[in-house]
Formats: C-alpha cells, sequence, structure tokens
C-alpha cells in the first residue's frame, strides 16, 4: 500500500538501503565530499590516539551514513509527495572498510500544523553485527497539495 | 575528476594556518567562497552514497515534477561544506571528528546554482575532556533563497 498521511501508523517501518564499505568506497566519499580528513586516508596516522579514542585504522565518514539516511527518507518520499524537511544524527560507533551498513526508519509521530502535515521518524542506521552505529530522527512533510511522481 | 584537482587534498598542507580551539571566537564568521555546484559534482556525490533517483540524473524526467528539473539530493550540503570554504578553515584541521549533525532543508540545490555560504562557530565546550566546537551555517543560492541550514558538533583535534 502507498504511504498516505492518513494511512501512516506510529511503529511503520522504512527499511532502507544496505551499503557495503571499502577502502574504496571510502575514497569516492572523500572525492565526492571534498573531505580529505586523514581519518578516512591515513592508516598510520591512524594508529595513534585521539584524547582517550583510538580507531586503530581509518574509518568511514560520519557524514556517509548521514547520505544514506537521507538517500532513504528521499526515496520514500519522493513517490508519495512528500517532502525530507530536517535530518539530525550522532555517530555511536566508528564504521571501517569491511562493514555493511542499513539505515532504517520507524514511524514516531504524525502532526497536523496550521499550514502543513508532518511525520516524524526515527532513524537507526545499524553493521552487518546488528550494532547501532549511528541515530537520529527525521521530519517529512506532507503538503495538503501532494505532487505525487 | 576536475574538482578534487582544484582543490588542495592534502589537509596537513597549512595545518599551522588554522585555528585551534582555543583561537576559535563563537559568534565570528567563518571565510567562506562562492561556489557553482556542476551537474558532474552533484553525480559523483550520488554515486558515492548510491543515491539513483531519476530527479537527479534524467532531465526529461525531472521536468515533469514538481521540481521542474534536476536538483541535487538535500544532503549535497555535505560538498557545500568544503567546497564553499578556504583551504584554512578549522574544519580541515586534520583529526577533526564528526560527533552530529542537523539540518533544515528549505529549497534544493540545482546544477549551475551559485552557492554561498554564511557560517560560524556557535559555542565552544569541554566535555569529558574533549574540545567540542559547535558550528552553525546557512547556504543560499544566486536569489539569496536559503537551500538550507544546520548545526554540526565536533570534537578538535589535541
Amino acid at each position: 500500500m502507498t504511504a498516505t498521511f492518513d494511512n501512516l501508523s506510529a511503529g511503520d517501518v522504512i527499511d532502507g538501503p544496505k551499503f557495503a564499505v571499502s577502502r574504496e568506497s571510502i575514497r569516492l566519499f572523500c572525492d565526492a565530499s571534498l573531505d580529505y580528513n586523514p581519518l578516512h586516508l591515513d592508516d598510520d596516522y591512524m594508529k595513534g590516539n585521539f584524547g582517550k579514542t583510538n580507531f586503530g585504522g581509518i574509518i568511514m565518514h560520519g557524514m556517509n551514513n548521514f547520505g544514506l539516511i537521507s538517500r532513504m527518507i528521499t526515496d520514500w518520499a519522493y513517490p508519495v509527495g512528500a517532502v525530507h524537511r530536517r535530518l539530525e544524527t550522532r555517530w555511536v560507533k566508528p564504521v571501517r572498510p569491511g562493514d555493511t551498513i542499513q539505515p532504517t526508519g520507524i514511524i514516531k509521530a504524525k502532526q497536523t500544523t496550521e499550514k502543513s502535515r508532518w511525520v516524524l521518524i526515527d532513524v537507526v542506521v545499524k553493521n552487518q553485527a546488528g550494532e547501532k552505529v549511528a541515530t537520529g530522527e527525521a521530519l517529512v512533510e506532507f503538503p495538503r497539495d501532494l505532487f505525487c511522481q | 575528476m576536475a574538482q578534487a584537482e582544484a582543490f588542495e587534498t592534502d589537509f596537513w598542507k597549512d595545518a599551522n594556518l588554522r585555528k585551534v580551539w582555543d583561537d576559535i571566537v563563537p559568534g565570528e564568521p567563518r571565510k567562506t567562497i562562492p561556489y557553482t555546484l556542476t551537474k558532474e559534482a552533484i553525480e559523483l556525490y550520488c554515486k558515492s552514497v548510491g543515491e539513483d533517483h531519476p530527479i537527479y540524473f534524467d532531465e526529461a524526467y525531472a521536468r515533469t515534477t514538481r521540481f521542474g528539473g534536476l536538483i541535487a539530493p538535500p544532503s549535497i550540503h555535505i560538498l557545500l561544506m568544503f567546497s564553499c570554504t578556504p583551504a584554512d578553515d578549522w574544519m580541515r584541521s586534520p583529526g577533526t571528528v564528526n560527533a552530529g549533525q542537523s539540518w533544515s532543508y528549505n529549497i534544493p540545490a540545482r546544477p549551475g546554482d551559485v552557492i554561498t555560504l554564511q557560517a560560524r562557530a556557535l559555542d565552544k565546550f569541554i566535555k569529558r575532556e574533549r574540545l567540542f566546537v559547535v558550528h552553525d551555517n546557512v547556504f543560499f543560492n544566486q536569489k539569496g533563497d536559503v537551500i538550507c541550514s544546520g548545526r554540526g558538533w565536533t570534537i578538535r583535534p589535541m
């Protein structure tokens, strides 16, 4: 069934895309985002300590999680004429080459305002071991003048 | 890749010119530079996160949608953050760890847009012996319309 504002319920699940993380995918994200921080490129540098943290090797950009969550939200919203309005995220655990990550959204609440309609979505990204690597919350608008694509 | 060639990819170069946590003044504007967003840059970004919706690639399709033409994915601000800031910006300091971000989206960025950024550190604090800076950003198109606005929490290198 196509999602509409009226038929959505708290607890409904949005399955996001699986994403295989590799040295190549991380390097591509460097080129695409222009974020060449050595955290994502330099294994020798990553042997060192960052305050109390030691990552032990290069890690994926946190914003790669963000981009993947955003892709899940827009791919869900565009066909039903809804608009991705906000995304807030926290990184919980580093993601490394060899990991496979997948975002999931769970409808949390619906709200109607004076001029529009809104859906709040809890977001979690998990790795292949089922561990949370990122959490967040998204806000999607369902305008009253829906323009389905 | 054309854009990567024009961009200094060695973040160690000029690292000594960048502000450390002690130097950053909350409220003080960051230097920014206008950036022309190209279709190629959008396509490369899309490839890096697996975006395959035709609204980003297929002009004929995009014209039939509410957007009336090609757009960039909302999360294109990830690229814009680095393309609209100069090499001595403290966001490029090696070892800067991103702790989380929140972004609000108004209208999409489009290929050909000349994007400008208004940005500043908004706050800095110490928590569990880590040095945090909160940064605050708004991206505009060439008409002065807000594309998106967002805030990020970074842990500064020590």
